[in-house]
């Protein structure tokens, strides 16, 4: 009896096996549209779905297309490392553009024995250092590892010395007192470490962290908790999502804290659902330029957001520049690579290091230049900082007609730039 | 009557120990160790991707069968099966890790810390029954899961730990087609195990405390100690399940092993078949081919009229859950006994056609 | 000590347990009335929530009447859903019903998921006033409809057990079906009835956290938070279940008061209950208003 279940199986499992053309150069896209971090994987993974298929609409690669095998994982890591294994067998993709925090750690050595670039949506720190002893901190190598946008600890260090330079502004007396909040998870604990530190070394009073799920909830106790603890500048670490649950909450609560937000914290979609209780969050932006912005090269964007809403009309968020963005640093180190002896992963990896600051073609403007060094994987140290604000109710319209009408808006508050100190590399 | 039905004519049995056989023919045992066999050839014959798969359905097969262990044979409800997995896969890891034990004794040790953490929670356990037995592994669930996420010596914190993988004299069974032979290895010494056990003493004895558990007390089967030993067992193979796939992947973490996991467990053994040894197998498989089958769906169907009106590229995730969802529901309406039972049926069938009187 | 923190904490408690407690209500109605443990008792709250969102937003329908049409649909749903999935599983062992009820819930999360989206959605106002002042906390007007609706429910559930026609017919059901069968109540009805007005004024909670959170995956969460306050008050106690939905607000808020000022874990707030459900079920296992018949073996 057990012959025919396993034959049976064996059949439809063999019938089931993917098959890429083998001509294409096969490129891996893990994104989250399901998971804990949809909110914002959404806007990015389609950014990337929409970059590579206006890439293989235009001459792919030098000629050649890429056969992109976009995958949702749902956050979880198990199935991140399955659809991992699938990629790396008879047809091993060249590149993979990947996403949350914890599936690209558990990754890292995966990549790195196999040579495949992972351009991951995770900036956490520990990508950095493709040595593995580029800094005391520095934990292990990460050759492959590569994103676009600060690191999430150098966004955090910028959003430090924000806040340091706001309390003087402000003529705020005494230490000013600093808390992370964030689910207990890789990736809203990734920059607090160096964040934490960061604030003690600028004089801040860091206190204990307050911890909430990266679902959104009635976080109402833990905003009653953070306004007793007297917190003047408040880390979100979480995604959208439940970042707006906790920022309602502690409205309700009459909570007077500015909050400050990871790259992931707070876009355009979150601030709709979050109305009036999102205004003033201070956040990283990691492109040159916004969605309405007067850029010649959002022309390119726009038409790339085509391949996803024909009409054309369609707002996008921050994350889905960034996630263009990040194809399009793919699409570049891909062309250097065919013209310097191939595309494999090795010569991909060399094609991000070959040039120092640079740009993809016809991006300028929006994507920030970029530079990747064998010693050094931050791509940028320069942040920019935006505040949100919100003028009136946001529940009715859809984000253009919001932001064209100025209901909603983003404002450059500073650029930070922070120095490439070599003891910050790799956490 | 079905598997009377099967046996050869003038095929009788005349003691006991021919009653409790594994295989009621000879046949049929031939046909388990050629499909062993076969599953053993697969990495000549099959891509990674199948392989990938076989692996899956081998360590989560191993993992259900613990469960139906303690839900089919002995009655008791759990809904915190996805902890004692992870429990044991972070055991293994931090033997390994910690205490430089090699992942080749590491993973049955882990086993049996696991077994000891369900002893555990069995004791008080033993005490509730049914629907308040469910609730309190709910709770465990959570309370566990919490621990995982706390305890930094132990599991590595949130960020997870990284597992070696296992290797033996020297040879490293670090790709699917070695790591096949592991699960496989464990796969058959834990399934003829179960099988032994439920034709023991003590297999009986949890199999009666199911049926009624007063006539059970009545002839002097110890309750308590079934019961806890019956959770202690269950723990055994879920720990077993968990260290093997953490040094399958290489790496494990608190992600994914959170309540829907636990009820994927679940789904699987009422899908193979409450009670059923060899069901759990199918119902593993079917729950980890389910998936792959929607997605296989959705892709033919890409581009064409019926993936417009429904966008099924966009909601392809949510399909596959609510195939699951459906799955269940559809299993428990019109095939309450699982897949075991569906395929005695077909069995049956064929072996009468076209008489089935 | 921070008293302040400790009183504000505990009041919002209060008026989360609430909540709690009329989704704790309605959970008890149907295993009162048919021996079911819904584990998808979260669902009716997210379907009930999206659902109002849907009027409220496409139709631009005015807060009441969406707000109606809302409780009209999930009565007709939780009939239905009754009627067609789990009528037959009249009889069956309590892990196929339980599974039922789990399958129901995967279902329809990944559903409402797929029809609207992963990102959680505002209400449109529905109060001028945004929150009013109590003892120096600041509590949502909603919430304060919520009470007042959760008071109305509670009160008006009393009178129907206790005075209505159905209402008796089904706490006869509850005591003994065959008897209230042969006595001609129809037990089919009543099964379905209950699981209509369990939908139904569940959906009510989920719309409230809905004005106040915005409607979101989430909410389904209350349909596991919802165990500790049903266990600890007695699983066939409607009283008992709003009750404990209180204790167990309270307890949350207290559990985070504990956990900033002095443990400093950081996560007690989300796993308390769950301690407190283990206790309760090796001391007490029928809960504190419970019917004292569960077996200890």
């Amino acid at each position: 009896m057990n012959t025919l279940k396993l034959t049976l199986l064996l059949t439809s499992a063999l019938a089931l096996a993917p098959s890429l053309a083998r001509a294409d150069y096969p490129i891996g896209h893990l994104n989250d549209f399901s998971g804990g971090t949809a909110d914002v994987g959404k806007p990015y993974g389609q950014g990337v779905d929409d970059a590579l298929a206006y890439i293989n609409a235009h001459g792919g690669i030098a000629g050649t297309k890429l056969a992109v095998d976009a995958t949702d994982y749902g956050y979880q890591v198990p199935r991140a490392l399955s659809t991992y294994k699938n990629w790396t067998g008879a047809n091993k993709v060249v590149a993979i553009m990947g996403w949350g925090t914890a599936d690209t750690e558990a990754l890292v050595k995966n990549v790195t024995d196999d040579q495949i670039p992972y351009i991951s949506g995770s900036y956490a720190g520990t990508l950095t250092d493709p040595t593995g002893k580029g800094g005391p901190s520095s934990e292990r190598a990460a050759p492959y590892n590569f994103f676009y946008g600060p690191s999430y600890s150098d966004a955090a260090r910028a959003l430090v010395q924000w806040a340091a330079d706001d309390w003087k502004k402000k003529g705020g007396q005494g230490k000013p007192k600093w808390v992370h909040m964030g689910a207990n998870h890789p990736y809203p604990n990734a920059p607090r470490k160096a964040e934490e530190e960061y604030a003690k070394q600028l004089g801040f009073e860091v206190l204990d962290p307050v911890v909430f799920a990266l679902t959104p909830g009635d976080y109402t106790a833990q905003c009653l908790t953070l306004k007793q603890s007297g917190a003047n500048y408040a880390y979100l670490g979480n995604t959208g999502a439940s970042n707006i649950a906790v920022l309602k909450s502690c409205e309700t609560a009459g909570v007077k804290v500015q909050f400050v937000g990871n790259v992931w914290g707070i876009d355009e979609n979150s601030l709709k659902a979050a109305g009036s209780a999102g205004n003033g969050v201070v956040f990283p932006v990691r492109t040159a330029a916004l969605w309405t912005d007067k850029v010649p090269a959002l022309a390119l964007f726009k038409d790339i957001a085509k391949n996803s809403d024909p009409s054309g009309t369609e707002y996008k968020p921050v994350h889905y520049l960034s996630g263009v963005c990040a194809a399009f640093y793919l699409k570049e180190a891909m062309e250097w690579a065919a013209a310097n002896g191939g595309v494999t992963g090795p010569n991909i990896a060399k094609g991000f290091q070959a040039k120092a600051n640079w740009v993809p073609k016809g991006t300028e403007g929006v994507c920030k230049p970029s530079t990747w060094t064998a010693e050094d994987h931050r791509p940028t140290l320069s942040v920019d900082l935006y505040q949100t604000q919100v003028t009136g109710p946001t529940d009715n319209g859809t984000i253009s007609e919001l932001i064209a009408k100025g209901t909603m808006k983003l404002n450059k508050v500073a650029t930070i730039d922070l120095p490439r100190k070599k003891e910050w590399i790799g956490y | 009557m079905a598997t009377q039905a099967l046996r050869p004519c003038g095929d009788f049995k005349s003691s006991y120990a021919t009653d409790q056989t594994i295989f009621p023919t000879v046949w049929s045992r031939n046909f388990c160790i050629l499909g062993v066999l076969l599953v053993a050839a697969a990495p000549f014959l099959v891509d990674r991707y199948v392989l990938t798969l076989l692996i899956q359905i081998g360590y989560l097969g191993i993992a259900a069968l613990g469960l139906n262990i303690l839900v089919g044979f002995t009655g008791q409800i759990s809904i915190g099966h996805a902890v004692f997995f992870g429990f044991g896969g972070f055991a293994s890891c931090f033997l390994n890790n910690k205490a430089g034990i090699p992942p080749i004794l590491s993973i049955p040790l882990a086993g049996l810390m696991t077994t000891a953490v369900g002893l555990v929670f069995g004791i008080p356990a033993a005490r509730l029954k049914g629907l308040y037995l469910a609730i309190a592994t709910l709770a465990a669930q959570f309370i566990l899961l919490d621990f995982f996420g706390r305890a930094e010596w132990f599991t590595g914190g949130s960020n997870g730990t990284v597992a070696d993988p296992v290797s033996l004299f020297g040879f490293k069974f670090d790709h699917d087609e070695s790591f096949l032979y592991v699960v496989l290895f464990y796969v058959v010494v834990l399934y003829v195990g179960a099988a032994n056990l439920m034709r023991t003493r003590d297999g009986r004895a949890l199999v009666a405390v199911r049926d009624y558990y007063l006539a059970a007390e009545m002839m002097g089967v110890n309750l308590t100690k079934y019961r806890t030993l019956s959770f202690g067992i269950s723990s055994f193979y879920a720990g077993i399940g968990g260290a093997l796939y953490a040094h399958y992947l290489g790496f494990m973490s608190i992600e994914g092993l959170d309540i829907s996991f636990s009820i994927q467990f679940l789904a699987m053994v009422i899908i193979g078949g409450l009670g059923s040894i060899m069901g759990t197998l199918m119902g593993t498989a079917f729950m980890v081919l389910l998936p792959q089958a929607v997605n296989f769906c959705a892709r033919a169907l890409d581009g064409s009229a019926i993936d417009h009106a429904l966008g099924l590229h966009e909601g392809l995730p949510f399909l596959r859950e609510m195939t699951i969802g459906a799955a269940i529901i559809l299993f428990l309406i019109f095939e309450p006994d699982g897949l075991a039972h569906r395929w005695k049926q077909i069995k049956a069938y064929w072996k009468l056609y076209p008489f089935s009187y | 000590m921070d008293l302040h923190l400790l009183f504000q904490l505990s009041m919002n408690g209060l008026i989360v347990g609430t909540l709690y407690g009329v989704v704790g209500m309605c959970f008890v109605l149907i295993y009162k009335a048919s021996q079911i443990v819904n584990f998808a008792q979260g669902e009716f709250l997210l379907i009930g929530a999206w659902v109002c969102w849907w009027l409220l937003t496409k139709y631009q329908l005015p807060f009441v009447w969406g707000f109606l049409a809302t409780l009209v649909f999930m009565m007709v749903f939780g009939f239905l859903l009754q009627v067609i999935v789990l009528r037959p599983m009249i009889g069956e062992p309590v892990i196929s019903v339980i599974m039922m009820t789990i399958g129901l819930s995967i279902f329809f999360q990944a559903l409402m998921k797929w029809i609207f989206g992963v990102l959680p959605q505002p209400y449109p106002p529905v109060f001028t006033v945004k929150s009013v002042d109590i003892l120096g906390l600041q509590v949502q007007t909603v919430y304060l409809m919520a009470m007042a609706v959760s008071l109305v429910i509670m009160v008006g559930f009393a009178w129907f057990f206790k005075m209505s026609r159905m209402g008796l017919a089904m706490r006869a059901t509850s005591y003994d079906q065959q008897v209230a069968q042969s006595l001609g109540i129809s037990v089919r009805q009543v099964f379905a009835l209950s699981w209509a007005i369990s939908a139904m004024v569940s959906a009510v909670a989920g719309v409230v956290v809905g004005v106040v959170n915005g409607v979101s995956s989430a909410l389904s969460f209350f349909g596991i938070k919802v165990f500790p306050a049903v266990i600890l008050g007695g699983l066939d106690s409607i009283v008992g279940s709003v009750l404990g939905g209180l204790i167990i607000g309270v307890l949350e808020n207290w559990a985070q008061f504990a956990d900033s000022q002095f443990l400093k874990w950081g996560n007690l707030y989300e796993v308390a209950p769950f301690y407190v459900l283990i206790v309760i079920l090796m001391i007490k296992p029928y809960g504190l208003f419970g019917k004292r018949d569960i077996e200890r073996v």
